[in-house]
């Protein structure tokens, strides 16, 4: 009898899993031996793919060189989001966890960029960017220092479009803020008590209890920045000198501008061991400083 | 001691405030300069607020930017996907959060591995399985993914949501005959509303906000959704900053709107999604 109704329940269970279960294989599993099957041939999509070996991934480690601009590119900018993004969210919730006046209106604040859609604020990022009209060239000229090209100047392009990330990262500050509100007040009063400033608080409990969401919102972010696509869509174009020609862009380009389909498929397949690792490493390194509670 | 934690407080107050200012600044920059004139928006030193609010500018912009037929082009795609996003992660959901069958570990470990998967990596062979069957361009494709789980994410939040419900509810219902149907649905959904509504307005955000999934998948003008009307017009006006800065406030407004309307729910869901992992 319980062994029946054991057999029934798995049944259902199954019926209701069925829709993510085909997800999984149609949506990644699948279409990952998909990439690594496309990425061995050299196919335009219109007539058969030819098979070609490790030809496109030759190609790829030897003589294109936008790959090796791509990868820099990509690091560059996503290191530069990541690590100012954290800083910058983790700094303004923890203001926001003081009592400030207003906190809610500011939180809400804070976080509206998240929900806007990127191609419209790039355009208007890129808009306040413009050389010769733009409001940040204006603020320089009222300084009376000279103009910069931003999103033109190769030094400069990838450094704006960070700006614009770290201004859209408002949900990270969500997170953190509703973790600092979670650190027990006990803790705190505990150093309080034996003497500890502010400095003490924040350095032995505060972080350490925060390890984990730092952790959660390093890895989100970083997974998501790696594949910025939009700002190198929509405004530069992986220009100027491919300093903006980030991995999606070029992945893109190749694949749907230039009907590469093959060379394409290697890029994404490279693309995504690039972020295995990257990910694999950070994992690694978890146990020498993420405190959890209670181990 | 108390005087000098005042005057911290007071200087952490006027921090957020700029700084929170600060975060408006494109908000603002972009609504001004919509409304402005030419030689208002190209004047130096500049001005911060038009002389005249232009308005006439939207109706200008409109003839070319049919905002009209990307609402509806996008809702055509965003109204269906909400629907499968909610019934197949919630039955996802419920099965890990309320059934044992075997091998659930595994299969749970494949799915929420799968949200660490890159979306950017597979975008190849699935658009040639889709060309391969002769949906390669139109809505079918980007509509049916919302119909397989609705995402990994929504699944797990969904799930961590059902397992704050006591079992107590559908244990009972279990005993009086109820199907588990019945209990997702009659019993267990009215309980979980917050994170359906929070599932629902993230979902709708991520179509209206999708840039990447419309460029390949729709190809004809009259299909574009707003993101690619946007990208277009911008392309195709480049210098008209008026125009291109009307068509944006056009395009912002809609979820900025949805997210004042429902913050409580993005909110609930950002930090639902950042604490219980």
């Amino acid at each position: 009898m319980k062994r029946r109704r054991n057999a029934r329940t798995a049944l259902v269970a199954y019926a209701y899993l069925a829709p993510a279960l085909l997800g999984l294989f149609f949506l990644t599993i699948f279409p990952i031996l998909g990439v690594i099957a496309i990425s061995l041939t050299n196919w335009s999509g219109l007539e058969a793919p030819t098979f070609i070996g490790l030809g496109n991934y030759l190609r790829i480690f030897t003589t294109d060189f936008y790959f090796a601009h791509s990868v820099a590119a990509t690091l560059y900018f996503a290191l530069g989001a990541v690590i100012s993004g954290i800083i910058y969210s983790f700094s303004v919730a923890l203001m926001l966890n003081k009592n400030v006046p207003g906190r809610g209106f500011w939180r809400s604040v804070f976080f509206l960029p998240y929900i806007v859609p990127s191609i419209g604020s790039s355009i208007v990022w890129s808009w306040m960017y413009e050389a010769n009209f733009g409001v940040f060239n204006f603020v320089l000229r009222m300084l009376k220092v000279g103009r910069l090209q931003w999103l033109q100047d190769e030094r400069l392009a990838t450094p704006s479009i960070i700006v614009m990330a770290v201004w859209g990262c408002g949900s990270m500050i969500v997170i953190f803020l509703a973790g600092l509100q979670n650190v027990p007040k006990s803790y705190l009063e505990a150093v309080e008590i034996d003497g500890g400033n502010a400095w003490h608080k924040f350095r032995h409990i505060t972080i350490p209890m925060m390890t984990p969401i730092i952790f959660f919102n390093f890895l989100m972010s970083m997974i998501s920045n790696l594949q910025i696509f939009v700002p190198a869509y929509a405004l530069t174009q992986g220009g100027p000198s491919d300093s903006t020609l980030y991995m999606v862009y070029l992945m893109y380009r190749e694949g749907f501008m230039r009907n590469n389909f093959g060379h394409a498929s290697a890029l994404s397949l490279i693309f995504f061991i690039f972020i295995a690792a990257l990910t694999a490493i950070f994992f690694a390194t978890t146990r020498r400083w993420i405190y959890y509670a209670g181990e | 001691m108390e005087s000098s934690r005042h005057t911290t407080n007071l200087a952490v107050a006027v921090v957020v405030s700029l700084l929170g200012l600060a975060v408006l600044f494109p908000f603002f920059w972009m609504v001004r300069s919509s409304l402005m004139s030419n030689i208002e928006i190209y004047r130096y030193p500049p001005l911060l607020i038009p002389k005249n609010w232009r308005f006439i500018n939207y109706a200008v912009t409109l003839q070319t930017f049919p905002f009209a037929r990307y609402i509806l082009n996008t809702m055509t795609i965003a109204v269906p996907s909400i629907i499968g996003v909610l019934l197949t992660s919630s039955l996802a959901a419920y099965a890990f959060a309320r059934l044992d069958f075997p091998l659930k570990k595994l299969w749970f470990t494949l799915v929420i591995g799968s949200m660490l998967m890159p979306g950017a990596v597979t975008i190849i062979p699935i658009f040639i399985a889709w060309s391969s069957v002769g949906l390669g361009n139109g809505y079918t494709a980007l509509i049916v993914p919302a119909f397989l789980g609705g995402g990994a994410f929504n699944i797990f939040l969904v799930r961590q949501f059902l397992m704050t419900v006591p079992r107590d509810l559908d244990e009972a219902a279990l005993i009086d005959g109820a199907g588990h149907g019945r209990i997702l649905f009659q019993i267990l959904a009215p309980l979980i509303r917050p994170v359906l509504i929070s599932v629902g307005l993230f979902t709708f955000i991520l179509y209206w906000n999708d840039i990447l999934g419309p460029l390949i998948y729709i190809s004809r003008t009259e299909q574009n959704t707003i993101s690619q009307g946007l990208a277009n017009f911008k392309s195709g006006f480049g210098t008209d900053w008026k125009a291109i800065m009307a068509a944006c406030c056009m395009a912002v407004m809609p979820p900025v709107a949805i997210y004042f309307l429902g913050q409580k729910y993005f909110i609930e869901g950002i930090v639902l999604s950042g604490l219980k992992t």
